[in-house]
């Protein structure tokens, strides 16, 4: 049975098509009043987790994405089609959506004062993200940061937060309760799981936040605390790294980053303790931002 | 009520002013329709031209203003890729020339403007081709890869080498030798287009206005693939009514009879004019009048279908039967039938294989190694 659901996801909607059980039931999970049968909602994509074709749909299945009637990737094992839907909907608005010069980072926010956690993967960052979320700060985006051209103004995209290996096991200690999307195994990541923010952050998906600090995290397990002061340039160099959009921005894309560094705090920090890290950045970095 | 038709996305081409009438959810489907051509900056373009585009709901203006940003965007990286491309190999060949979607951009003329093509084609003599493969190769271009069918079929009976992609870049060049395939027998000698390439504004050899629209009816109607056939005849709608040269449509006819192509010719200004009231003057028309095929009523069958914005939400009756019918007959302008037969062949097992077992049975999968 295939169904036809709509996402809204501000500032972005789209209407999703899938004929695979685990999509539907993972996006209802992850997503809940977020997801509604389609009807005659206005979208801004249309975008399919579907089986593929022929005889090889009864012997190793495989899913593949479409955007409209644009196949950008090649299909995958179908265990993983919740996850691939996922990195679907990042792929859609990366490859379309230039209103907004869009960093691969985290986001969070406590009132309406941001902080931007750029990392690769490994550093830790999804789980820093899972706690901050689940412990008085909101979400505003996991893997995303929407930030209006030339302001420190950043739009919210709220989406669950895709943890990896062995932080599956850690965030299901820590937030038992957590909404948790199956497991997808083997991925290019690695295993893979979703997390779905707390109430609180669906509930301000709406609500843009002011800027104040870019903080790199990396979790070392032999190291307390320690926080750097990041030099300006090397912060907005690596900010290009993480701007998914720069060179299609290209001008705008510059000023925005330039005007950004220059009046935000910038931080490295190395960490094997989560609470420390949020006692630094409630007792430091929003105090000073 | 909120459905949308082929004829509705051509009517909001030609005359804009109808953009007033539509619904939201009409609005949603046209622009996937659009996107899915490569059509949202050139519609765009073409609302800001004619004053409607302030007007239009704010959900079809971010649309639109997302896609113009993406269409500078990407004709500034052409411009760029131009520049390196020719500092490389201009020396190296006898001459080297930008066509279709690049050499649009690169002229400065409003077909350019609001323009996307997924690759640079170029043309450069037959000779130089092995030289220029070999030079971008230490540019860091590498052959795209095809199946060794698919190479063979470049090598032996094309105008053009397997494309190849920048490896850092992802831009992708194809390189010609003809702008038709010579196992056609109807591959015209290149010196009558060579005779009429200009320098555009910034320096770089693309083809003048009329061998320009000459080449660009030539890939549209000589040819099995038509997928794109809705955006290129917008290109040679703007070609023709944009044209300020006095000379251009008699160069136009003069180029179209020398290298073979009248019947083209009389295709491109016959669904021009159809689709967007394009003017052609009445000396040409008359000039054309004795290439007016006998089969016309089945060409009029296949074209007004196949020159549409096809897309699930926008499809002529008989679509699939057009596009099969254009399929064949591209086939048969292209390859003797010996030839077309023993090709058909090869690519007729490997899409039954897909069929049966498929669409992806051939490719690995991008996590596994």
């Amino acid at each position: 049975m295939s169904s036809h659901f709509v996402l809204d996801l501000p500032p972005f909607s789209f209407a999703v098509h899938s004929d695979i059980a685990q999509v539907k039931s993972n996006l209802s999970i992850i997503y809940e009043q977020c997801l509604s049968k389609r009807d005659q909602q206005l979208v801004d994509y249309e975008i399919s987790m579907v089986k593929s074709s022929g005889i090889r749909r009864f012997f190793r299945p495989q899913a593949r994405f479409m955007c409209d009637q644009n196949e950008p990737f090649k299909p995958l094992d179908f265990q993983k089609s919740y996850a691939f839907l996922e990195w679907g909907m990042n792929w859609t608005v990366t490859a379309y959506e230039v209103q907004h010069l869009i960093i691969h980072s985290a986001v969070l926010a406590k009132g309406d004062k941001a902080v931007l956690f750029p990392a690769p993967s490994g550093s830790g960052k999804s789980t820093l993200t899972a706690y901050l979320a689940f412990n008085g700060w909101r979400l505003l985006s996991d893997e995303m940061a929407l930030i209006i051209p030339n302001t420190r103004t950043v739009t919210p995209f709220v989406r669950p937060i895709c943890l990896k290996n062995q932080s599956i096991d850690i965030t299901k200690d820590l937030f038992p309760d957590g909404k948790f999307s199956d497991i997808a195994k083997d991925t290019h990541k690695g295993d893979v799981i979703h997390l779905s923010p707390p109430k609180t952050s669906w509930d301000a998906h709406k609500q843009n936040a002011e800027l104040v600090a870019v903080v790199f995290p990396n979790y070392r397990a032999d190291t307390d605390l320690q926080i750097y002061q990041l030099d300006k340039s090397q912060a907005f160099m690596q900010l290009v790294e993480n701007a998914v959009n720069y060179s299609v921005l290209r001008n705008i894309g510059f000023s925005t980053l330039t005007n950004l560094i220059e009046g935000i705090q910038t931080f490295e920090i190395f960490h094997n303790n989560l609470s420390d890290v949020q006692a630094f950045l409630e007792e430091e970095v929003l105090v000073n931002g | 009520m909120d459905e949308i038709s082929p004829e509705l996305i051509t009517t909001l081409y030609r005359s804009p002013n109808t953009a007033y009438k539509l619904s939201l959810l009409q609005w949603q489907k046209v622009i996937l329709v659009l996107r899915h051509h490569q059509l949202l900056a050139r519609y765009q373009q073409r609302f800001v031209q004619k004053g409607v585009f302030d007007a239009l709901p704010e959900y079809c203006r971010r649309h639109f203003r997302n896609a113009k940003v993406i269409a500078d965007n990407h004709n500034l990286h052409v411009a760029f890729e131009a520049r390196e491309l020719t500092t490389t190999l201009i020396k190296r060949t006898e001459y080297f020339i930008f066509l279709k979607g690049a050499s649009y951009s690169l002229s400065n003329h409003p077909v350019g403007i609001g323009r996307i093509y997924s690759d640079i084609d170029v043309l450069v003599d037959a000779p130089s081709i092995v030289n220029v493969e070999s030079q971008l190769y230490d540019q860091g271009w590498l052959s795209q890869p095809v199946s060794d069918y698919d190479d063979r079929y470049y090598r032996k009976w094309a105008h053009e080498i397997p494309p190849m992609r920048q490896s850092t870049r992802g831009t992708i060049i194809d390189i010609h030798h003809n702008i038709v395939p010579p196992i056609s027998g109807r591959a015209p000698d290149v010196q009558a287009l060579i005779n009429e390439v200009i320098k555009s504004p910034e320096g770089y050899f693309i083809l003048s206005p009329a061998a320009m629209t000459l080449h660009s009816l030539v890939h549209l109607f000589f040819n099995e693939d038509m997928k794109r056939g809705f955006r290129d005849l917008i290109d040679l709608d703007i070609l023709m009514s944009t044209n300020t040269d006095t000379n251009y449509w008699q160069t136009l006819a003069r180029l179209a009879a020398e290298t073979g192509f009248e019947l083209e010719l009389f295709l491109a200004c016959r669904y021009t004019h159809l689709t967007f009231g394009t003017i052609i003057p009445e000396k040409i028309n008359e000039g054309l009048n004795k290439y007016k095929p006998k089969n016309l009523k089945l060409l009029d069958f296949m074209f007004s279908r196949i020159l549409t914005p096809e897309h699930p939400y926008a499809r002529s009756p008989f679509f699939s039967l057009a596009e099969l019918m254009v399929l064949l007959r591209g086939h048969w302008l292209k390859m003797p039938l010996h030839i077309l037969t023993y090709h058909l062949c090869a690519k007729g097992f490997i899409s039954l294989t897909k069929m049966l077992l498929g669409k992806h049975f051939f490719e690995r999968e991008v996590d596994k190694t």
